[in-house]
């Protein structure tokens, strides 16, 4: 099993999918407990992969072959896991660009990056009002939202987006998010946002420390 | 693409606008890569995949691509509102894109979760939309090389210290409009690939504040930042 659990980690490191597809359906094949391949194989792999990134040593298409390494053997062992299995989840991440920023590449690698470590992604696309930010908060059970900003004419509205979800006493139920080129931590700050992240990797290692170690899903 | 350029209106020492469309690009691997982080020289576990993904991709992302740039020459003080180039007697003022069809196709590819793809797509789009920005500004120091001017690097709204507000000061100037281009009320390029500069025309033209050179931009953590050793020749970078 240990061997076997070393090649998951292998395949997520190396971003084969086919290679990790293969290796969810052997899994299966061979009656190994799901959580336990997910959670001392791939997660492994994948929690390695942004170490790497971190250390300067990945290249950026790298990091995304392994997040779709990762995503494909989780859909694949997902649906399999035992009823009442308790895989842990990261939380619910709410993200999109705000309104008047087109920019969408940015932002959707950031989704790719959170749900391949677990977290579960609402993704709102780009160009999104204020307004539907708060709104998909009241109405979900998001744990963070996560707005992106690539313009110094744009990031004015994720100020606009705390405030409103202050107005509407939503505030304490969410952390939040922001990134993008014109963005900083001086600047999360100065708005009342709860952390800033610089990258894909930077946002999942925030996330993770914002919302714990993770609930039950 | 690779049909020759064409200039639609007007003839030096006219001030134009004179518009380029159907003009040849060079797309280099090498820069998607410098677009997607890969430093220079940085050998990758992952090369021969990602290499063959880059080559496919360049090949496709060709039907996507459609260049075209209109520029026009104009005084500094032309550019209302904005004193930075105030004192440059005559300048060109430009805009150029790639068109829509790009990006419409990394939205479609990201939407179906195919973000490998979309990333290296985005990425050549960025590297077209300089080429495009490059052959314009080519063909700029071709026209004034006549009048025995020649031309400074570009410097664009909202890189360097030229504030992206004066977008709205050169979109009025340039008839931006007519390659397909237009600005958001967040002073946004539609579409997103398109690049807008200006440069000084000029007998010894100066070197504008907020050009292209890297060394000179305060942007120190620009992921895009090139070093000395990586400045490609005869754009003075």
């Amino acid at each position: 099993m240990k061997a076997f659990l070393e090649r998951c980690i292998q395949s997520v490191q190396d971003g084969d999918a086919e290679l990790a597809a293969g290796l969810a359906r052997e899994a299966l094949e061979r009656g190994y407990s799901p959580l336990e391949v997910i959670e001392n194989g791939f997660v492994k792999g994948i929690r390695e992969v942004g170490r790497l990134w971190e250390e300067g040593v990945l290249f950026l298409p790298e990091l995304v072959m392994s997040a779709e390494a990762m995503k494909l053997a989780m859909s694949l062992l997902r649906p399999a896991l035992a009823k009442g299995a308790r895989l842990a989840t990261r939380g619910h991440v709410v993200i999109g660009t705000i309104e008047g920023d087109i920019h969408d590449i940015g932002k959707s690698l950031v989704a790719t990056m959170l749900e391949a470590n677990g977290f579960r992604i609402t993704d709102l696309g780009a160009d999104v009002p204020v307004g539907r930010f708060v709104d998909e908060v009241e109405k979900s059970d998001a744990d963070c939202l996560a707005i992106s900003a690539l313009l110094t004419t744009t990031m004015s509205g994720q100020r606009r987006v705390i405030e409103g979800l202050k107005q509407r006493g939503l505030r304490l139920r969410v952390k939040v998010l922001v990134g993008g080129a014109p963005c900083s931590h001086e600047w999360a700050q100065q708005i009342g946002a709860d952390g800033y992240a610089g990258d894909a990797v930077a946002a999942v290692v925030l996330a993770q420390e914002l919302l714990g170690s993770g609930t039950a899903q | 693409m690779n049909t020759s350029s064409t200039i639609k209106t007007g003839s030096f020492p006219a001030d134009g606008p004179f518009l380029l469309e159907r003009f040849p690009l060079d797309l280099d691997p090498s820069e998607v890569r410098r677009y997607l982080g890969n430093k220079a020289g940085q050998r990758l576990k992952s090369d021969t995949r990602f290499d063959d993904l880059l080559a496919e991709s360049l090949q496709s992302a060709r039907q996507w691509i459609a260049p075209k740039g209109i520029f026009l020459l104009a005084a500094g003080s032309d550019l209302c509102g904005w004193p930075l180039f105030a004192h440059l007697e005559r300048m060109a003022f430009a805009v150029c894109t790639i068109g829509p069809a790009l990006e419409m196709e990394v939205t479609r590819l990201a939407g179906a979760g195919k973000t490998l793809q979309a990333v290296v797509l985005d990425a050549i789009g960025s590297v077209a939309a300089e080429a495009t920005a490059d052959a314009v500004e080519q063909r700029i120091a071709a026209e004034v090389s006549g009048q025995g001017l020649r031309i400074s690097c570009r410097a664009s709204p909202g890189y360097g210290d030229w504030d992206i507000r004066s977008q709205t000061a050169l979109f009025s100037l340039v008839p931006a409009e007519r390659i397909g281009v237009r600005l958001s009320e967040t002073c946004m390029m539609i579409p997103r690939k398109s690049v807008s500069f200006a440069l000084d025309v000029a007998r010894e033209p100066a070197r504008l504040r907020g050009e292209s050179s890297c060394t000179d931009c305060d942007q120190h953590h620009c992921p895009y930042r090139r070093e000395p050793s990586e400045r490609r020749e005869g754009k003075g970078e």
